[in-house]
């Protein structure tokens, strides 16, 4: 009898069997990693975790879910969801694991509209890990970091783009958003590569984003020239508040052609956009976009009919 | 351009034998030639380097925008171009109005009746209906031309300045009028550029009539033969000035 058929036949008694499978566990568990206690379970989470940049500070999950941080001998879990464990934090209260470190980041969070949303019963509203990433925090200057300045028109545009949410009657903020950035230069040269520009979070403040009709938001006309008048952006630039208090995502007046003849207890702003009576940078647009049509359709016609000329005579003489 | 040359009889070490003689019509000044150069040269430049952002979305944009070496470069190149074409424009301006010494008003690059009847006549003659109109020193098309790029000029170097100095412009003008500009600037700039690729192309490049390329761009001249068939009515203007001289080569 060979001893691949004794192999075979001592795994065909299935107590040999079962005791194998179970001392294999055994072993597998008891020289499991730190965190692989979770892991076995929360194995998406777990490996989302590995690319976080507490992991590589070392940090553990029970940093912020609370509960036993104990050495992984238990096959139970049991003991790890003792003490102090929240498990799944619900919206309101995920600020508070956070604040436990980044202390002047959720205070400057707390006086933003988003916090005020929350606070006001509205738990959708963005709080920490919408815009950092739940598990998968990395580093804010990691390009794949979602909180990365180059990222942050997509990661605003997750909520701001979406018409549900936007325009529930709570809210009644604009779902254009992001689509009216795209109009601008900043976004052309954002998408082409060139990361030196304003994205959403160099106006409207990453943690103190506010409404732009609060006194104190970065985006309020009166502070617009300091704004954009940042270290790094337009920098050394003088220039009238009121006049520069136009609104930045520019599309939708000159675009949407919604003609606003009344102008009266318009917000100074607004006014901005309009000169005189009649709308006169609407109606500006609309002449340029008739005439290059006009002139290349006419030209062209032109042009054609020149070309058939010569088809049916060949001298002009 | 009375002060100018108008004729140039070819010089034979040059030319060669066979062509000794023949007359060539001075059309344009070295001084003009080089301004159109200039335009050329700063106009490539600006919408290869401009039209990808006009259209962002478009398969060839990050082609182009790569090709000239990222996005910052592009737009170094397109600011670039566009000072040299601020330059070239107000030095146009002021050479022809205050340095050349014609007369404004004698000037043939003016719009006159003639040339709305010309511009009718064309139409007819394309639908074989009428001859072809008889040109001066300027036709209708060439005037166009002229003041479709005056106007274009004008228009995309101000909307230009406005965009590359969107701060201080705003010191005098609304916001809404910083945003205009930059749709001003791109409608002309499409304007100028389809009109330049199709129809002013057509009329010195593609038409059979000059095909491959109307040499006055590089030389200023033209031939007997070209003046006779485009410019009939300056070409018998010319030549009885010259036989009231009398003297076929007093322009040498």
């Amino acid at each position: 009898m060979s001893l691949f058929k004794k192999f075979h036949l001592l795994l065909k008694n299935k107590y040999v069997l079962i005791l194998a499978i179970l001392f294999s566990l055994f072993i597998g568990i008891t020289t499991a990693q730190e965190d692989v206690s979770c892991y076995h379970c929360h194995t998406k989470v777990v490996t989302e975790f590995r690319n976080n940049i507490h992991y590589d500070k070392g940090f553990n999950c029970a940093n912020c879910h609370g509960g036993a941080d104990t050495s992984n001998a238990s096959v139970i879990s049991y003991s790890v969801m003792s003490g102090d464990f929240i498990g799944r934090p619900t919206r309101n209260n995920i600020t508070d694991i956070c604040s436990k470190c980044h202390v002047k980041e959720t205070e400057d969070y707390k006086t933003s509209i988003h916090w005020d949303a929350i606070k006001k019963g509205h738990p959708e509203a963005a709080t920490c890990t919408d815009c950092h990433g739940i598990h998968e925090i990395r580093a804010i200057k990691d390009p794949n970091s979602s909180s990365n300045h180059q990222n942050s028109p997509v990661t605003c545009a997750k909520c701001h783009s979406n018409k549900e949410m936007m325009s529930a009657w709570y809210y009644g903020i604009k779902a254009d958003r992001f689509d009216t950035y795209k109009e601008s230069f900043h976004w052309r040269a954002l998408d082409k590569g060139y990361t030196l520009v304003a994205t959403c979070a160099d106006c409207h403040e990453n943690h103190k984003t506010k409404s732009h009709t609060d006194p104190t938001s970065s985006t309020y006309s009166e502070n617009l020239p300091k704004t954009c008048g940042k270290e790094n952006c337009h920098a050394g630039v003088n220039f009238d508040a009121k006049v520069a208090g136009g609104l930045v995502h520019d599309k939708e007046s000159l675009h949407t052609g919604e003609l606003v003849f009344n102008k009266t207890n318009m917000d100074p702003h607004m006014k901005d956009y309009f000169l005189g009576p009649f709308d006169l940078a609407y109606w500006i647009a609309i002449f340029f976009k008739i005439l290059t049509t006009t002139v290349i359709g006419f030209f062209t016609g032109m042009v054609v009919l020149d070309f058939l000329s010569r088809l049916r005579i060949h001298r002009r003489f | 351009m009375s002060r100018q040359k108008l004729i140039e009889i070819s010089d034979s070490k040059k030319i060669g034998d066979r062509n000794m003689g023949e007359i060539f019509f001075k059309r344009f000044t070295l001084n003009q030639l080089a301004q159109h150069w200039i335009m050329i040269g700063t106009f490539m430049l600006l919408v290869v380097s401009g039209m990808p952002l006009k259209f962002p979305d478009a398969w060839w944009s990050p082609v182009i925008i790569n090709i000239l070496g990222g996005f910052s470069m592009r737009t170094q190149i397109h600011h670039a171009a566009g000072i040299g074409m601020v330059i070239l424009g107000v030095y146009h301006v002021v050479y022809h109005v205050f340095v050349d010494k014609e007369s404004l008003l004698d000037r043939k690059v003016w719009p006159t009746l003639k040339d709305a009847k010309d511009f009718w006549q064309t139409i007819l003659f394309y639908l074989g209906k009428a001859d072809h109109p008889k040109y001066g020193r300027y036709s209708w098309k060439e005037k166009f031309d002229y003041w479709g790029a005056f106007w274009g000029m004008v228009m995309l170097c101000v909307t230009g300045l406005i965009m590359l100095f969107p701060f201080q412009a705003m010191e005098i003008i609304p916001y809404a009028y910083v945003h205009l500009s930059t749709i001003v600037h791109t409608d002309e700039a499409l304007l100028a550029t389809l009109f330049i690729f199709i129809v002013h192309w057509w009329n010195v490049h593609y038409s059979p009539e000059v095909f491959p390329m109307s040499k006055a761009w590089l030389t200023g001249n033209l031939s007997e033969e070209q003046m006779k068939h485009e410019h009939p009515l300056e070409y018998e203007e010319v030549m009885r000035q010259m036989n009231e001289k009398g003297d076929r080569s007093f322009s040498r």
